[in-house]
């Protein structure tokens, strides 16, 4: 049985830790203005109106809401740098030494981390929702359907947090964690479709990127910002595959924790 | 009959070809401190990581209060708290903070908890600097956050790690009333030390570890008791000493072995000293020898520790 009250105690602890980031966080908001304002702004200009209006009128809008998904990714994957560093301190020891669950420990870590990854970009996503909204004032926004996309990528974050604290657990060295997100990082994102749609892919890169979980999260924010197009994900589809995605991590977290981390061979 | 509240059955953990624990057999009353005494690297610190359920056994288990460690371990840590031998903090926290969310996850409710922060941060001398970053602190003062989580969980089972490495005398002595008062207060202490003082004054029994086995457990008069000849009464008389008055004391109960330093000077070597110095001192008065000073002297639980492994715990914790 699974105590909310212990997994939110321990989600707090993470987000305590908002501002640790703080140098991260200017880089970041400094990388997503440039990635706004002059690639995207640029590439726009670029493409033919036939492409912009299978994307949905706009790829500036397109792109943006992309964007926003994969700074969410980047942010979330924080907390396995976090879990370094604890084992740096000991820290991990004193976590499963105390009064909750592994279960309550790993979804409470991955719910703090993907909280505080909203935190973090929240700022940015309103510039974004801001920036769909101004240039498309026709599109209709259900705010019902905004809700369930908001939903769902509060479900992703938390997801990428559980993928990031299972990688953390399972590589023991932090150099070889950061060589190695670094690989995901540039595969996951370009193979999705944060930053263009799965018709222009290659049918072999296509097969892939439809199961990505970034695919999953920017289409799904792209339909719940109102941005209607015939060549995004099925909503039904990115929410199934999102909570797939964040069950399979939590599950493999939870059972890291008590396989790799119990059994000692972290020491 | 106090009944055990934790009892360890034949307790192993292996890394790889390293055996840190093997076999551990022991029982710890409910109620009562029991000291935990080795060398560095006897395997103290990874039987507590079990008890705590940090690390899996390779084999055997311990029962934490009703609750098998491999078999249902969160219910197992919701009777123990531990205090590590090195503070678990991380630098960017403050010992308000820490204390605060430790207290939380320990369920404290939050009435109790500012009561309960601020008594235990006065008591350890850290009210002031509660909310300094403590990457600040001195190794002692995080040493003292350490033991300070421990006070503010009052848990059933106490584990305490060596928690007065780095700590002043002063310092010490503090600790160890907190300890008391924490098992005063209805808690069970398992301390885990190498410093002998530290076993000695505050254990109710002392179980001595070494490469992983239990050498032995009792209470520390007993355990020096049992080495024969331990205690050591070193005594000046007036005049020289005949070789039959020897003989007598050699003949006297509890004495193994009398030497004679000088003509006037006997090292006796005996068991529960305390009782049969009367009689030595009345023998020389009834043979009209004078006693100018008497010295006694008890074995420690180095002694203790050397009678069993043929090591002090320096020697041991140096191979």
């Amino acid at each position: 049985m699974i105590s909310l009250r212990n997994v939110w105690v321990v989600a707090e602890r993470d987000l305590r830790t908002f501002l640790n980031y703080k140098h991260v966080l200017i880089m970041r908001a400094l990388w997503f203005l440039a990635q706004i304002a002059l690639f995207g702004l640029v590439v726009n200009k670029m493409l033919r109106p036939d492409v912009q209006e299978a994307v949905g009128g706009s790829y500036f809008s397109f792109y943006a809401a992309g964007i926003i998904i994969s700074l969410l990714y980047s942010t979330s994957v924080f907390i396995g740098y976090d879990i370094y560093e604890e084992a740096d301190h000991g820290v991990i020891e004193y976590l499963l030494s105390l009064p909750v669950s592994r279960k309550e420990l790993v979804l409470g870590r991955s719910i703090g981390g993907g909280l505080r990854s909203f935190l973090y970009v929240s700022p940015m996503l309103m510039v974004v929702l801001y920036l769909i909204w101004s240039s498309n004032p026709q599109s209709f926004v259900s705010p019902l359907q905004l809700f369930i996309a908001f939903l769902a990528l509060f479900l992703f974050t938390f997801g990428v947090s559980g993928f990031s604290i299972t990688l953390a657990v399972s590589i023991k060295s932090s150099d070889k964690f950061d060589i190695f997100l670094g690989m995901i990082n540039a595969l996951i994102v370009r193979l999705s479709t944060t930053l263009y749609p799965l018709v222009y892919m290659p049918s072999y890169y296509a097969g892939i990127a439809q199961f990505n979980p970034l695919t999953f999260a920017a289409d799904l924010f792209r339909w719940g910002a109102g941005l209607e197009s015939a060549v995004l994900t099925a909503p039904a589809i990115a929410i199934f595959g999102i909570i797939s995605f964040f069950s399979l991590f939590t599950f493999l977290g939870i059972f890291l924790h008590e396989r790799v981390l119990e059994g000692g061979s972290w020491q | 009959m106090p009944k055990p509240i934790i009892r360890i059955v034949n307790l192993t953990k292996k890394f790889g070809n390293l055996t840190a624990v093997d076999h551990l057999n022991l029982e710890i009353e409910e109620g009562e401190i029991l000291g935990l005494l080795g060398p560095n690297g006897a395997g103290k610190t990874t039987t507590l990581l079990m008890l705590t359920t940090v690390l899996r056994p390779t084999e055997g288990t311990a029962f934490v209060g009703p609750y098998d460690v491999t078999q249902e371990p969160d219910k197992a840590r919701t009777l123990v708290g531990m205090a590590f031998q090195d503070p678990k903090v991380l630098w960017v926290s403050t010992p308000w903070d820490i204390l605060n969310w430790h207290a939380k996850v320990c369920g404290i409710p939050s009435n109790e908890r500012e009561k309960r922060l601020r008594w235990v941060l006065e008591e350890v001398g850290l009210w002031n600097e509660r909310r300094k970053s403590v990457h600040t602190f001195s190794g002692g003062m995080r040493k003292r956050i350490e033991v300070a989580k421990i006070l503010v969980q009052r848990p059933k089972i106490a584990i305490i790690d060596e928690p007065t490495t780095q700590i002043d005398i002063v310092g010490k002595h503090r600790i160890w009333n907190m300890i008391r008062s924490l098992r005063d207060e209805g808690s069970t202490i398992l301390l885990a030390t190498n410093e002998l003082y530290e076993a000695d004054v505050l254990s109710d029994r002392v179980a001595i570890i070494h490469r992983g086995k239990l050498l032995v457990c009792d209470n520390p008069k007993k355990l020096k008791d049992s080495i024969p000849g331990g205690d050591v009464i070193e005594v000046v008389l007036g005049k020289d000493v005949s070789k039959k008055c020897l003989e007598e004391v050699e003949r006297m109960n509890r004495v193994v072995d009398v030497l004679s330093t000088k003509p006037n000077h006997l090292k006796i070597y005996l068991n529960k000293a305390e009782e049969v110095l009367p009689q030595i001192t009345e023998f020389f008065l009834k043979m009209r020898i004078p006693i100018k000073s008497v010295q006694m002297s008890e074995p420690t639980l180095d002694d203790v520790f050397a009678h069993y492994t043929g090591l002090t715990i320096e020697e041991a914790e140096k191979r």
